[in-house]
């Protein structure tokens, strides 16, 4: 009887305890949510903020730049916000798959996010992203961005602009100063002159070309050059898409002037063969901040040049927006922050911290300095390349992992140029 | 006989809590799971159709899923198969008595104590032709050898499951020689005394001894294989193509990556069906081998 006792009473604590321990979380849900949604070592809480309570919580892509904490301050300055930042996974398949189980489960844990154009491109008609025409997006300040961009990559089938664009990126051509001067060339110009230079730079165990061929990332590199051609992404029976995909089959196959080996590299290790004067060129970001964390940035050594002119110039522009969680609880803390990283501060911090160009047109006039190389090159682009946003699909990152894969496969023989391109017309039938 | 009736409840009410949380964390999502295997959920457009058994049809005829479940079975297979041998081996080699032998066991659990994804990472960059350490270490003998281990099928397949040996051999041997430690030394010194050498020792005594418990091993073993994700997710992203692409890989791309929830659901029912059967076959052989 006593042992009897005992059991009930063990399970009775035992059964209480559980439910009392679901119970006070629901009593003390506004100062947890933050941090149980990064429950997998991804907070990063900012100095200010630490143990307080926060007006909203960004999901940001910059919390390991080293000044993150500098433009944080900036911006909670600026803003009088107290903002609790949370590191979003490096890995791009990862950070996909996590803001959208956020969004789609209507997490209210997250306020402000930052996403790519793939993101923008698949969200932008779910319902998920709060519009910010009326509120931040307002047409005198929407005038100042690219306007392409914000209607190709931004914007709902409804016309909701649904982004704040947090800079203005190009995938631009880097070459290595150091090897055009060994083969003797001082620009390139066309594609005579882009063949010359990575089939002479190619000597001992280094190649004329570079890439990024992990099956995520060639998208970009496949598109840049479907352009170049003349092509069309999406229309995979044009003669310059399938001319783009034999020039680049033959850079492997023919001329040897990269690497098979690139299929398995993404960005990080693409730049480190670059930095170490393994490529003689390649198509990358940004504005070259690892090269010049590796002091390889500079006319004399890596910088971009002009895009070459095939069937014509042409150069992908993009962006990370800044987007608002529909479901957030803090939406005038975000339209708050949303409007200040429209404006020209925002954008300055930006700049001065993450050497992000500033996204609207009268604020790179502004604040980037007249002598900046990086400057000097968006101004050539913007004036002699046709500029274009990267062709999504809203099933974008199926589409982007669905082409590489085929990319790969024909790269390696294991398909002909003429079942890459029915594959690839298929894919774009089936992620609309 | 009444009073023990009346005693039935008592365990049931004891394990009651763990029931409500395997009920919620196990059962559930595993209903859950198959309700949504019967539909086409689009959860960009927020729809979601009765889909019946097409999703089932469809796996068949998905060339990415048919290379999923070959890979997979290659990879359980020989990695099984490894585990056994060179875990067998290596719990020999710690149960042996030599210098250094407590250092050995401690350091030897250090790639089962890393987590999976951050081994994956190291391993891209150590299967890298140019900066890895494997093509390093080969040079040394090979001056002029070159092999990217990442690019072609075949080479890629045997760096993910050396990856997966490398990380989670040692547990197994050190399990073995957990084994092995319940063996009396007075049944090897007998042996001896018959005149039996090493190796009979080893066939005749050994192996017969730890076999019930490597039989039993590779049930949760071979299951964890089966569900290998994180490792290729981190090192190959199922490249070249989809060529390293576990099913498990397959099945968390299709639901967060392209968010085709209703095929991955299929999918994830398929390997929770092959699971089951595999259980219960395995189950049954280690209890007939316990019985024996």
């Amino acid at each position: 009887m006593k042992k009897k006792l005992i059991s009930i009473l063990l399970s009775t604590v035992l059964t209480a305890g559980m439910l009392t321990g679901c119970g006070s979380k629901s009593s003390s849900e506004n100062e947890t949510t933050a941090t149980d949604t990064a429950s997998t070592t991804e907070v990063t809480e900012n100095a200010s903020g630490a143990g307080g309570e926060y007006d909203l919580t960004l999901y940001s892509i910059n919390t390991t730049d080293p000044d993150f904490d500098a433009w944080l301050t900036n911006v909670e300055e600026a803003t009088g916000l107290k903002i609790n930042a949370i590191a979003a996974p490096t890995d791009s398949d990862t950070r996909q798959q996590k803001i959208t189980t956020m969004l789609s489960t209507q997490d209210k844990s997250v306020d402000i996010m930052e996403v790519n154009d793939e993101m923008a491109t698949a969200f932008k008609n779910s319902g998920w992203l709060e519009p910010l025409n009326d509120t931040v997006m307002t047409e005198d300040i929407v005038n100042h961005f690219a306007t392409g961009y914000v209607s190709d990559m931004i914007t709902a089938e409804d016309g909701s602009i649904i982004g704040v664009p947090g800079y203005a990126g190009y995938l631009a051509l880097w070459v290595n100063q150091e090897i055009m001067d060994e083969v003797g060339m001082d620009s390139i110009d066309n594609l005579d002159d882009f063949k010359q230079y990575i089939q002479s730079a190619t000597k001992d165990g280094r190649y004329g070309y570079g890439g990024s061929w992990e099956k995520t990332y060639v998208f970009n590199e496949i598109a840049e050059f479907v352009n170049l051609f003349g092509g069309d992404y999406y229309d995979w029976s044009n003669e310059g898409n399938r001319e783009a995909l034999q020039f680049m089959y033959d850079m492997v196959n023919t001329w040897k002037v990269t690497p098979i080996d690139q299929i398995a590299d993404k960005y990080e290790q693409m730049n480190q063969k670059f930095i170490d004067g393994k490529y003689g060129c390649v198509f990358y970001w940004g504005t070259g901040s690892e090269y010049a964390a590796a002091d390889m940035l500079g006319t004399d050594k890596i910088h971009q040049i002009a895009i070459p002119t095939f069937q014509k110039s042409s150069i992908f522009t993009d962006s990370w927006s800044y987007v608002m969680n529909s479901a957030s609880e803090h939406k005038d803390a975000a339209v708050k922050f949303l409007q200040y990283m429209a404006s020209e501060g925002g954008m300055q911090a930006s700049w001065d911290n993450f050497d992000r160009y500033p996204a609207r047109s009268d604020v790179a006039e502004k604040i980037v300095p007249d002598d900046s190389a990086v400057k000097e090159m968006y101004t050539t682009y913007a004036t002699k390349s046709e500029v274009r946003g990267r062709p999504m699909l809203p099933q974008t990152m199926e589409f982007i992992s669905d082409m590489g894969t085929i990319f790969q496969d024909y790269m390696q023989d294991k398909i002909t140029l003429d079942q890459f391109c029915e594959k690839a017309q298929a894919y774009v039938e089936e992620c609309q | 006989m009444k009073k023990k009736l009346s005693m039935k409840w008592i365990p049931w009410l004891m394990i009651l809590p763990v029931l409500l949380i395997r009920g919620f964390t196990t059962i559930y999502p595993i209903f859950t799971t198959l309700w949504n295997s019967f539909f086409n959920i689009k959860i960009l457009r927020g729809s979601s159709e009765f889909y019946g058994l097409q999703n089932y049809i469809d796996l068949f005829k998905d060339e990415k899923f048919i290379t999923s479940i070959q890979f997979t079975f290659i990879f359980v297979a020989f990695s099984m198969v490894f585990h056994v041998i060179l875990g067998v081996i290596l719990a020999l080699v710690m149960n042996m008595k030599f210098w250094g032998r407590r250092f050995l066991r401690t350091i030897v659990l250090i790639p089962w104590a890393m987590p999976a994804v951050v081994a994956g990472m190291a391993a891209k960059w150590a299967f890298n032709n140019d900066y890895g350490i494997i093509n390093d270490f080969i040079r040394r003998f090979f001056h002029e050898f070159q092999l990217n281990w990442l690019v072609n099928t075949g080479t890629a397949r045997i760096s993910v499951i050396a990856m997966d040996l490398w990380k989670d051999l040692p547990f197994f041997a050190i399990l073995v020689l957990s084994g092995l430690q319940f063996i009396s030394g007075d049944i090897y010194e007998a042996a001896r005394v018959d005149g039996a050498n090493q190796i009979q020792q080893f066939f005749r005594i050994t192996l017969p001894l730890i076999f019930k418990n490597v039989v039993t091993l590779c049930i949760p073993f071979t299951l964890w294989r089966l569900t290998t994700f994180d490792l290729v997710y981190s090192m190959t992203s199922g490249g070249p193509g989809e060529d390293t692409a576990l099913i498990a890989y397959r099945i968390t791309t299709e639901a967060f990556t392209n968010l085709n929830v209703g095929y991955a659901s299929a999918m994830a029912i398929m390997l929770f069906l092959v699971m089951a059967v595999f259980s219960a076959v395995n189950i049954k052989v280690s209890n007939r081998v316990r019985t024996e």
